[in-house]
């Protein structure tokens, strides 16, 4: 018994009696070995009722206020997006569900050499309401697009939940940046699934914070289909109290010359657990590809878990590729060392923290997303106002 | 000021002091020389409150509190300061921040005003130029891309901000150039005063002709062999740390 099973009862298609059939992944499917898919069974989840907004959002499993400018002139999915959509939804546990209640489906299109910025924010749902979205975003040949997805930070006492799968279509010299700052209520149930498919020379940027949420899923799967088309995709998850923060990502360099990097951390503390994995694929013929990946995670208590798992595959020898994979705590040097300075073992171990998440926001490229960030980081901190007061004092 | 009393200590299991005794009255300057491995900086960061080594036996008494007790911080707010033979490197923290953040938690121990960001800037502009370093150094990550010389100028730099009753200087003079050596030695000299002592840590003899010790010791597998004044410390250039344990 699925906690989706009222809903998709609710519907006819074939997805919705495959979801019904399929249930949720149970630990033993590898991508979903760790997520705690039992507690998304204990809610009946109930369609969601979207709300009333001025500015771009996604509510109650609908986008409102769309602006005009960016609205595609043809919304019909064209036979690519139809079949990529179809296969993402077949590809994996919470997909189909998703793909079977998926109530909107958006297309939003930046034409040849037009450059575009847009905020959609993500507002929370209310008790045991599940809200399912699907965007497509067509970006064309030299056109530029920055989306900021942010989320409402409310308060929340019951459970909810939001689904949105994004497909992005890059055309050729097309340049994509997705900057996502979840801080989410603390009840919240996120889905995020972002999918990149990409033509030559095109460039796809994610930057992804996760701060909120009770469990946030995030999947990215980026498609380098163009020659000299490359991605950046950076994230950073602190994960606190009992939340879970998954990221499954998937780069396929499918031609050669592509270029891929990718730099994910994560901090764990309290009785959070966050899961990371990231897969590289260099098909046979994607020769003079490059790709590095380095993932950082920080554990910080001792009921914390952290899941790290890069994988590469390579099938062609003509390529560059880096990894690495750090799991552990502060370095005890760099804390004697500060601490050697007359910074209390609670200062001391607030910098280290800092420092550590740093390296990724600070490559935020949104202004105002990376202070907002900033400021949520340091409120994370024990004694990150001490931080924040120097910041403040002699920063110039 | 401190009183070390047969001090015994291991790493891993391994003896590497074994009843070390020194007395170190107010405004002297001590240096400790010995050849690679004789336990010198061993001595130097278990003062500080390293707790990679365990201490085995004896105790060491600093203005009558008994220092071993405390934690690495408190020692510091109780005036005492290590320059590292290795600096560490911590990327994403700005030195300015370190250093304020230092000055000012040793300051409130001290009973002192916090200090705002002006007198901040001003007091460290002042040290800065002291030890010939660039501003820039203020906004760049805490020894992070430093060279060797431009790290022990940040030791001695934090050193002069923070103003320790009891300095121990763990081979600042490793991987100096004849100039940067000097402005190290200048700025040490510059902090000599009859209420702070200096305990300086070397293998050579050279930062010794600038920093002049009123005392010199060899240590040698984990004890104080001989001890002496300043002229110790030219006899040992001359004949070698094996020539004067022979005698």
């Amino acid at each position: 018994m699925s906690g989706f099973d009222t809903l998709l009862t609710e519907q006819s298609s074939d997805l919705a009696r495959d979801a019904l059939a399929a249930g949720l992944p149970s630990s033993k499917v590898e991508s979903w070995k760790y997520v705690p898919t039992r507690a998304l069974n204990r809610t009946q989840w109930i369609e969601a009722t979207p709300r009333t907004a001025t500015e771009f959002s996604l509510t109650g499993g609908r986008f409102v206020a769309v602006p005009d400018a960016l609205r595609a002139k043809d919304a019909t999915l064209s036979a690519v997006e139809s079949a990529r959509l179809d296969h993402l939804y077949r590809a994996q546990g919470f997909a189909l569900t998703h793909g079977a209640l998926a109530h909107d489906c958006l297309v939003l299109e930046v034409g040849r050499g037009q450059q575009q910025t847009v905020t959609l924010k993500r507002l929370a749902n209310q008790a045991a309401e599940a809200g399912f979205a699907t965007l497509v975003i067509r970006v064309g040949a030299g056109a530029q697009l920055m989306v900021l997805e942010t989320f409402e930070d409310s308060q929340a006492m019951e459970s909810n939940l939001d689904s949105l799968c994004i497909l992005w279509m890059l055309e050729r010299d097309a340049n994509a940046t997705h900057i996502r700052y979840q801080a989410a209520n603390e009840r919240a149930h996120l889905f995020t699934s972002i999918d990149v498919q990409t033509r030559d020379n095109a460039h796809f940027t994610l930057q992804s914070i996760d701060f909120g949420g009770k469990l946030a899923r995030t999947d990215i799967q980026v498609t380098l289909g163009g020659r000299g088309a490359r991605t950046e995709l950076h994230g950073l998850a602190v994960t606190n109290g009992s939340q879970y923060h998954d990221t499954h990502l998937a780069v396929d360099h499918a031609v050669g010359d592509t270029q891929s990097a990718m730099a994910f951390r994560t901090m764990v503390d309290g009785k959070g657990e966050a899961t990371f994995n990231g897969r590289v694929l260099i098909q046979k013929d994607a020769q003079r590809s490059a790709t590095e990946q380095s993932v950082a995670n920080l554990l910080l208590s001792d009921t914390g878990r952290i899941n790290p798992k890069p994988e590469l595959e390579i099938y062609a020898d003509d390529v560059t590729a880096s990894h690495g994979c750090t799991v552990g705590n502060l370095n005890q040097t760099e804390l004697f060392y500060l601490r050697s300075r007359g910074l209390s073992e609670t200062d001391a171990k607030a910098f280290l923290q800092y420092a550590f998440a740093e390296k990724i926001v600070d490559e935020i490229t949104d202004a105002g997303i990376r202070e907002q960030v900033e400021l949520r980081l340091l409120g994370e901190l024990k004694h990150g106002e001490l931080i924040a007061e120097l910041k403040e004092s002699v920063d110039v | 000021m401190l009183s070390i009393r047969n001090l015994h200590a291991t790493i891993n299991g391994t003896p590497i002091l074994k009843g070390i005794n020194l007395e170190i009255n107010p405004g002297e300057v001590h240096a400790v020389m010995g050849p690679n491995g004789a336990g010198k900086s061993t001595l130097a960061s278990i003062l500080a409150g390293r707790d990679d080594y365990e201490v085995t036996a004896g105790e060491v008494i600093y203005q009558g509190q008994n220092l071993l007790d405390l934690e690495p911080e408190e020692r510091a707010w109780a005036g005492l300061f290590l320059s590292f033979q290795y600096p560490v490197e911590i990327p994403g923290v700005k030195n300015i921040y370190l250093l304020k953040a230092a000055v000012n938690a040793i300051r409130e121990h001290r009973n002192l005003p916090e200090l705002k960001a002006a007198e901040f800037l001003k007091l460290v502009r002042e040290k800065l130029k002291v030890m010939q370093m660039d501003e820039a150094f203020l906004h760049r990550n805490v020894n992070e891309g430093f060279s060797g010389g431009e790290k022990k100028r940040n030791e001695i730099l934090q050193m002069q901000l923070l103003e320790p009753t009891l300095a121990l200087l763990d081979e600042t003079d490793s991987g100096l150039d004849v100039d940067a050596l000097r402005i190290v030695g200048e700025g040490i000299n510059r902090m000599r005063s009859p209420e702070r002592s200096v305990l300086l840590v070397t293998h050579y003899q050279r930062l010794l002709d600038t920093v002049k010790p009123d005392f010199v010791h060899v240590l040698a597998d984990g004890q104080i062999k001989l001890s002496g004044d300043f002229t110790l410390a030219q006899r040992l250039e001359k004949e070698g740390y094996e020539g004067i344990e022979a005698a």
